[in-house]
């Protein structure tokens, strides 16, 4: 088990930069996840962690002691790829043994640590047969029963779950954590799926185009966004932005004229240009005189049951607001309807996507 | 009753239709075409010389009937005679001296019958000349022959296939400046006809003293730019992601080569030992620069020395002809379905 830290690392291809400078301390025993969306880098900063791509400059250490020129096998990490990468012509136990048999390891422990590890993945009764004969769930189960014998101080996943059918997706996700709390062990796991990385980690990295936007707990990052991206990735259905300034006092206006009073950490000149962002299933249909009230046209319901959602825009066709209600609505397409945002649930961001929040 | 449902297979699946007429004749055409000229060489391999020498050819191996006659130590061929009376026998010619002919029934030795040759005519009767075969061991030294052949075949066949899966290998899953330079050159040397590097070659194997050595038919001809390619090609479609998991599990390049690439890929691996071994078994024009000691022939050299310049032994030169044919329509018959699967995907011929 082990800890590992990123230090300003850059990864080019030519001259492209893909990884522009990553700070990151990976504790042992934590879950970590790297979210983003596609050709943000996470793979490639995953691949470089596990030594299958060269670092450009910046430095990767683990355990104390700086990794960048240790050989992919020598460093100690285990990888579960995307496509699981097992070997078609082997068998499941052949698969698992494979990377012992490289190192020389005695046949008999050999034995006993697939033994062992087949049996924490229950694919004892599987391992005579080949890949081809396993489901998609089983051949994941494989692939990590793969890295689990070699015992590695990190395991790393590169989007492991993304070629499962959803159902599966969500018992493996289990299955994973719980491997994760049996093991002990550091994980690093990469996705683009912001629900499997609310419910799987203890601590989320959001990158896009190669930097780190926000870490956190995932409920740090749910509750309070860094900026506007990372408010919009984490959440879903994915939070509203209104484009609003701000006016005398605490007060922000909207484009149709509704003010409202929101305190900001920082004090603004009046007339500043802010993105007003609030999540779906904190606006509500009833609310007091201190929320702020958006008056929309409804152009979609989803009854749920349980939950509804709303769909509708602000007038002039102003933005798209989504909200996200519980228990079932009376409301058609075509009609008006008030939406209340209550001030505790408000966020407000500067308009680049990446700047800091203001609330 | 199967194969017979599947032989008059129609369209529409009840009657004949025109169509299907004419695709049956389409059919047939070809199959006598293609498989006419291959039964014609197998069924005259069994026929005797004199029956090889007849005018009218016949399709069938026939031969003059012979029977023994108590008395004579050598076999008697049989005639139909037409006798003075008018009646006809089948009788066994004892001997013939001008235009009589003495023949015998052989179950009454002792009466003989004369008659003018045109009354009699020979029967004939369906007959293998196996001698064709089993007489080929002791007329050369067909063993041998067979044995350079196998050898040239089989050695060349496994280096074949290790030299150009490194290459490949290398071409296809390592990342190197001139990567492209050095397969375009590979692919290059097919532009050049053989005919124009016979020579080169054969200074380099004479140089190297390989000549009259089977191993200086086998080293030119290992390195094949088709084999090269193929294998190329196929190992374009094993994913990188295996050969980052092998290497993630202390494979080293080699294993990961050894382990990993060449049992995944098998099938371009069998279209290739099948092109090898049709390529170096029925190769003819490199060993006959090459090898030129009797002993050190194959069977195609030896097919061709048979060939005398003034008398050529027809009925062996065609047996030898079957057995040289053999290897290749086994390995055709067993592993057709890997040449088509390999000429679809590679391209080639």
């Amino acid at each position: 088990m082990a800890s590992l830290q990123l230090k300003n690392v850059i990864k080019d291809f030519g001259s492209t930069r893909v990884i522009r400078g990553v700070d990151l301390e990976v504790k042992d025993g934590e879950f970590v996840v790297f979210v983003g969306p596609s050709g943000c880098g996470k793979s490639t900063l995953l691949r470089m962690i596990c030594g299958l791509e060269d670092i450009s400059s910046g430095d990767l250490v683990i355990d104390g002691a700086r990794a960048n020129d240790i050989r992919a096998a020598d460093r100690g990490l285990a990888m579960v790829f995307q496509s699981y990468a097992l070997y078609p012509h082997m068998t499941v136990y052949q698969n698992m043994a494979f990377g012992l048999e490289n190192t020389g390891v005695a046949k008999d422990v050999i034995k006993t640590k697939v033994g062992a590890a087949a049996k924490l993945l229950r694919l004892d009764a599987l391992l005579d047969r080949k890949p081809t004969q396993l489901s998609g769930g089983q051949r994941q189960r494989v692939a990590i029963g793969r890295s689990i014998v070699r015992e590695p101080k990190i395991f790393l996943f590169d989007e492991p779950l993304s070629n499962l059918d959803a159902e599966l997706r969500v018992s493996m996700r289990g299955e994973i954590t719980g491997l994760h709390r049996r093991l002990g062990a550091t994980m690093i796991y990469v996705t683009h799926d912001q629900v499997e990385a609310m419910t799987m980690a203890d601590k989320i990295v959001v990158l896009r185009a190669g930097q780190i936007e926000q870490i956190g707990t995932p409920l740090d990052l749910y509750n309070r966004p860094d900026n506007k991206f990372v408010a919009g990735f984490i959440g879903s259905p994915q939070m509203n932005f209104v484009p609003v300034t701000t006016g005398v006092g605490d007060t922000i206006i909207t484009e149709y004229g509704a003010s409202f009073a929101l305190k900001t950490e920082r004090k603004l000149p009046s007339g500043t240009t802010l993105t007003f962002g609030v999540r779906p299933e904190h606006l509500t249909l009833a609310g007091r005189e201190t929320s702020l009230a958006l008056p929309i046209t409804i152009t979609g319901v989803e009854q749920l049951g349980g939950h509804s959602l709303i769909y509708g825009t602000l007038p002039n066709d102003g933005p798209r607001i989504t909200a996200h209600v519980a228990g079932q609505v009376n409301t058609k397409i075509g009609e008006s309807a008030t939406v209340y945002a209550p001030p505790a649930a408000c966020h407000l961001f500067e308009s680049d996507d990446a700047a800091k929040a203001v609330r | 009753m199967k194969a017979l449902a599947f032989l008059t297979r129609t369209r529409n699946g009840r009657s004949f239709d025109w169509t299907d007429w004419l695709s049956y004749a389409y059919l047939a055409m070809g199959l006598f075409l293609m498989f006419g000229p291959v039964l014609w060489l197998v069924l005259s391999s069994f026929k005797t010389e004199a029956a090889l020498n007849e005018f009218p050819p016949s399709l069938f191996p026939y031969g003059q009937k012979s029977v023994s006659v108590p008395g004579e130590e050598k076999m008697k061929p049989v005639f139909r005679v037409t006798l003075p009376d008018g009646s006809t026998k089948e009788l066994a010619e004892l001997r013939r001296i001008g235009l009589t002919s003495t023949l015998v029934d052989p179950a009454r030795p002792d009466d003989y019958v004369r008659v003018n040759v045109k009354d009699r005519e020979p029967v004939r009767e369906f007959k293998l000349a196996t001698e064709n075969y089993t007489d080929l061991s002791g007329k050369m030294s067909f063993g041998t022959y067979l044995w350079n052949s196998v050898f040239i075949t089989v050695i060349a066949t496994i280096l074949t296939l290790l030299f150009n899966s490194m290459a490949a290998f290398a071409l296809s899953k390592y990342k190197f400046s001139g990567r492209t330079a050095v397969f375009l050159l590979i692919l290059g040397t097919l532009m050049v006809p053989p005919a124009i590097v016979l020579v080169p070659n054969f200074l380099v194997i004479s140089e190297m003293g390989m000549l009259n050595s089977l191993w200086g038919v086998i080293w030119p001809a290992i390195a094949t730019p088709t084999g090269v390619f193929l294998l190329r090609q196929y190992m374009l479609t094993i994913p990188d992601e295996l050969l980052e998991a092998a290497r993630m599990d202390h494979a080293s390049e080699w294993q990961i080569y050894w382990r990993i690439v060449m049992p995944l890929a098998a099938p371009a691996l069998a279209v290739l030992a099948i092109f090898s071994v049709m390529w170096r078994w029925n190769d003819f024009l490199w060993p006959l620069i090459v090898l030129s000691k009797n002993e050190k022939f194959t069977l195609q050299l030896a097919l061709n020395a048979f060939q005398g310049d003034l008398v050529t032994q027809w009925n062996y030169l065609l047996a030898m002809t079957v057995i040289t044919l053999l290897p290749i329509t086994i390995v055709f018959a067993f592993l057709q379905k890997y040449i088509t699967q390999g000429i679809a995907s590679a391209g080639v011929k």
